[in-house]
Formats: structure tokens, sequence, C-alpha cells
């Protein structure tokens, strides 16, 4: 039996929403009957936009959720039933810096949670040394987390992940706010830890993070699991289709939607380019992209964009979610 | 990886949530500071109004209606306990939503430690509050005033102590409600003023009408209040108060249970809502 198996797990939030005295109840399904399993040594990518049921997954795997049908063990044992014996067998890093005592030291934070975990005191002084050099804050462990940056704050939360030593290890957007040299740490760790033969779910919206990282990666959205399969495979099915992107400022979803009606284009996604909001990338598949290529900017031109860059590019995961649901993972 | 036995382990968690707690109030000073010295205000306060109202006759009626013209001790004694029952509702009641509001809650309720001793943890460092409290509030009191012996202190903090166990039986509950309902200050000042105003913290509370007596009743602290006063100004000893240490200790029993098992239903619907997770 693989470390993890999830089987047909759903979770629907059941809220009152409207005026005072007049709220109605409201359904909302978060993870809509999903199944799969990581064997041991696997890293499986969990890859979605944001609010795709992602976190909410990861959370019934580690029991702060109880999911509303379905299961999902974790080394053999039932989220359902075995909760305590699921907490035993994972090792959790929920995305964001406040997870942490921020009036404590980075040591004393590791000390109390190994506590909590139940490691044995002296093991345990050993394994936070460990951990404290292998995320690089050896140095500032009588530092009190209030004085940290955000990137000391993220390896440490990862450090405290790793603090029991279980077999399933699950981390949500591991490497946010991270800067690059800090995510190369994180990944080379992440790798070495499948090495070692754990068993690792890893949820992110990062598709360059979940391609280079992922051995599967299943691609979810509104809950349900739409790709699931290597990264290559699922690149190599809308390989097919050139991809076009085009930046451009005016764009508008009118434009992208107009686009989608000539016949070689399969599918349009719109993306912002820039903070500000004021540039728009479109993706395009489309087959034969370089005999289509002159109609489609004479089109732009026509609708009185300024276009500032235009590419052929390979397909990355996020057209393989393009492909699948006619959005971009960054909307 | 090298676990610990079962005992060993859940005593190695409380020691931990001890300590994380007590470096807490060392590094946030400001309110055990606050702790000390709200019930010698409070004292001087209802000391003024009384002088204000009853004039001349103030200490005559004062002794009339509590045995005692001792108005400074009777006050303080009443202060201390009410602020011991604020921190421990505090603290206790609100600690798991503040986790929330830090983002820590769920860190601690993903380790396979039970979340009872979670609770007791939390509580455990309240006891250190709360001695601090008792010996510095009620000391210097004892020190200034001197009604009786030292010695009485001794019985007077064994009554804390069993009355300190309901008292955090009472945080439990409040720790599901404001986990379910959010906004904890609302809570516990409302509760807080409630409990000064049922338990005779400032009166006695044969001055409440019958229905408000029932409710001063079913509350540890009103037991708490009376022996301490008993112990301290009419040198009353624990076998001479047995009918009330029997009450206390059957509160000991009763609001712990009660509380965890509430607090318990309200976790488990909480995972069910995802209630963990939102601020």
């Amino acid at each position: 039996m693989n470390p993890v198996e999830v089987q047909l797990l759903s979770k629907v939030f059941e809220t009152k929403e409207g005026p005072l005295f007049r709220k109605a109840p409201r359904s909302l399904v978060a993870v809509d009957s999903i199944s799969f399993g990581v064997p041991k040594g696997e890293i499986f990518g969990l890859l979605g936009p944001n609010g795709a049921g992602k976190t909410t997954t990861i959370k019934m795997l580690c029991t702060l959720i109880t999911p509303s049908s379905g299961d999902a063990l974790v080394n053999g044992f039932s989220v359902m039933k075995d909760q305590q014996r699921v907490r035993e067998n994972l090792g959790v890093m929920l995305t964001g810096e406040r997870t942490l005592y921020w009036k404590l030291t980075g040591r004393e934070n590791l000390e109390y949670f190994a506590a909590l975990y139940h490691i044995e005191s002296g093991y345990g002084k050993k394994r936070i040394e460990e951990l404290l050099d292998l995320v690089g804050l050896t140095e500032r462990e009588g530092t009190l987390v209030e004085n940290y940056s955000t990137g000391m704050r993220i390896r440490l939360s990862f450090a405290k992940a790793l603090l029991n030593e279980a077999p399933v290890l699950l981390f949500d957007e591991p490497t946010a706010s991270l800067d690059p040299q800090s995510s190369r740490l994180i990944r080379d760790i992440i790798r070495d830890l499948k090495k070692k033969g754990h068993a690792i779910i890893l949820t992110t919206h990062n598709m360059e993070e979940a391609d280079i990282l992922s051995d599967r990666v299943a691609i979810i959205d509104h809950g349900k699991i739409v790709r699931l399969g290597p990264p290559g495979d699922l690149k190599e099915k809308v390989k097919s289709n050139d991809i076009i992107e085009i930046e451009a400022r005016n764009i508008s979803d009118h434009v992208a939607e107009a686009l989608e009606s000539f016949s070689e284009i399969s599918k349009v996604a719109v993306t912002t380019a820039d903070p500000s909001g004021d540039k728009g990338l479109l993706r395009i598949h489309a087959e034969k992209g370089k005999e289509v290529l002159p109609r489609i900017l004479e089109f732009l031109v026509r609708k009185q964009t300024t276009i500032t860059k235009v590419s052929f590019i390979e397909p990355t995961l996020e057209d393989v979610f393009i492909a699948e649901t006619g959005r971009s993972l960054r909307d | 990886m090298r676990t610990s036995s079962r005992t060993k382990a859940t005593t190695q968690a409380l020691a931990a949530i001890f300590w994380k707690g007590v470096k807490h109030y060392i590094r946030y000073p400001g309110n055990f500071l606050i702790y000390l010295f709200i019930p010698f205000l409070f004292t001087l306060l209802i000391f003024g109004m009384g002088q204000f109202v009853g004039g001349g006759n103030a200490t005559a009626n004062f002794a009339a209606r509590t045995g005692t013209s001792n108005i400074i001790v009777y006050e303080i004694l009443g202060s201390a306990v009410w602020m011991t029952s604020w921190v421990v509702v505090e603290d206790v009641g609100v600690a798991l939503r503040d986790e929330q509001m830090k983002g820590t809650l769920e860190q601690n309720f993903l380790a396979p430690v039970n979340r009872f001793t979670l609770l007791v943890g939390i509580s455990l460092t309240d006891v250190v509050i709360t001695t601090g409290i008792f010996f510095i509030v009620v000391g210097v009191t004892l020190a200034i005033a001197l009604p009786s012996s030292f010695l009485n202190l001794i019985p007077a903090f064994l009554t804390l102590l069993v009355g300190l166990i309901p008292m955090f039986g009472i945080g439990f509950l409040f720790a599901g409600f404001v986990i379910r309902f959010k906004e904890p200050y609302v809570f516990t000042q409302i509760v807080n003023l409630l409990f000064a105003t049922l338990t005779g913290t400032y009166y006695p509370v044969t001055f409440l009408p019958y229905w408000a007596q029932f409710l001063s009743g079913i509350l540890p602290q009103t037991y708490v209040i009376d022996d301490m006063r008993q112990i301290i100004l009419a040198n009353q000893t624990l076998v001479n108060l047995y009918g009330s240490v029997f009450v206390l200790l059957a509160l000991a029993l009763a609001y712990p249970t009660l509380g965890y098992a509430i607090f318990k239903r309200i976790e488990k619907r909480a995972g069910v809502t995802g209630e963990f997770s939102k601020y």
C-alpha cells in the first residue's frame, strides 16, 4: 500500500450568506471526489490556481478539516478514524510565515514543537541542531523569530515540518515569498527527502516549481483533478499546438473571446503581466501558429491594443491547465 | 525517530507548553504588571465610592453587614480572586483564539499531542501567574494591614488552588465558545464583569436577589472569596470551612468535565466547518 491513498475525498462547506435575519444556506464544494496515491520516494505536486482546493485537500490529509465524504489513508491510518496516528506519521508545513511563535527564538520554537511531537528530548536536541544546520539557521538559532527575515521564518517553518522524520511530508507552497537562493535550498532538501524514501505532497501555484520538482502532478481546478501524470507526459499532450505569448496593453477579456473564434485557435488565456495591471499577457494555443500569427496581430492592432512582445514558447504546465480549463493558473 | 514513552511524552509536552507560556509572560511583561495593579486600583475605587455614599457611617455600616471593619483587606481579597479568575478566563479561554489569530493554532493541532494536554499546559502557566498575583497582592496587603498571622496565607492559598480547578473548567468552556463565535474579548469582558457582580467580590452575596444568589452558588469564585475572608479576617481554619471546601471539590470535578466535553464538541464541529483557519 502507498504511504498516501486518497479515495474519493470530498469537502463541502455549508455556509449562510445574505443580510442579517435573511441568511440563506449555501453549499460550497471545495474538493470534489478526488482520488490519488503517492508511493514512497515520490514528489506529488498539486497544482492549481488560488481557491482550486489544494489547501483544503492538504488540511483534510493532516486532519485539520474533516472530509464530507471519502477517506484518505496516511501510512495506513484513516484521516476519519485514526487522526492521532495520522498526525504521528505526517510532517506538515503550512503556508505563511506566521506559523511560528515570534516571541520565541528559532531553537525554542523547534524545541517546543519537538515536545508536542513526543520526540525524546536528548534525540530532539541532536535533531534540532541537524535541522538548524540544514536550513542555514545555526548562527541565528538564539534570535527571536520576530527579528528574522521572511525567508528565515519560512526556512524555520520548513525545518519544523521535518522534526519528526515522518514518512509522509506535506508542503503547502514551501517556497512562496522566498528569495531565489532560499528557494533553491528548499528544493534541494525536498529532492534529498525524496531520495530517502519519503512520500511528499507539494502544493503550489508556481508551475515552474511543480514542473522541476514533481514526479507526478495533479492539476486541480474547482476541487476536481482535471489532469494527473508526470509533467513531461502532460506537456506532451499540448505539444500538438503552437503556443504564442503576446504581451500588450489594453487587452480585454472580449478581445480574448473574439480570438477564440479563429478556427486555428483552440484556447486563449489572459493574465496580468505587471503588478500595475497595465500590461496583459495573452497565451494562445493555435494550430499552425506561424501562419495565423499575422492575422492575430492585425486583429489586436485593430482592437487598439499596443503590442510590446511576441514569442513562441515551449509548453509548460500552465498550458496544460489552459488546455483543460481555458483559464490561466494566475487568474 | 526516537519517541518518548506515553507518560514521559505527556510530561514533556506539558512542560514545553508551560515554559512557552512563561516565556511569553516574561517577554510581554505588561499584562502581569496590570494584573498586579488592578486589584489595588479597584479596591481604592470601591473604597472611595463607599466613603462618598456612606459618609461618616460608612465603616460602621460595612462592619454591620460584613462582620469586619477592615474594608481594605476585605476588598483586596475579593479583588485578588477576581483577578485570578480574570487571568484564567482570559488566558485559557482566549489562548486558543489568540493562537488562531497568530497563525499557530493549526501548528499545535497538527501535532499528535492530546487537546486536553494542550489546555492543561496553558492552565499550568496560569497557576504560576495566579500564584504570583496571590502572594504579591495578598502578601503586600497583609504586610501593611496585618489583620492576622502570615501563616494564614497557607490555607488561603490552598483554597485558591482548589478553586482554580473549576475555574480552569470554566476556561475550557470559553475556549470552545471563542473558537466557535470568535470575538473573544466580548465574551471575557462580559463574563468577568458578571463574575465581579455575582461572586461577592466587593460585597456579600446575601445582598443579591435570590435568583442571583443561585448563580453565585454555582460559581467557584464565591466560595474561594468567602473562605479566604473567613481565614484571613476571622482566623477560621479549613476544617471549620469543610462545607464550602467540599462544594469547591465537587465543582472541581464538575466544571472541567463539562468544560472539556463542550470544548471537544465545538472542536469537532470546527473540523467540519473549517473554523480553525478562520480569522
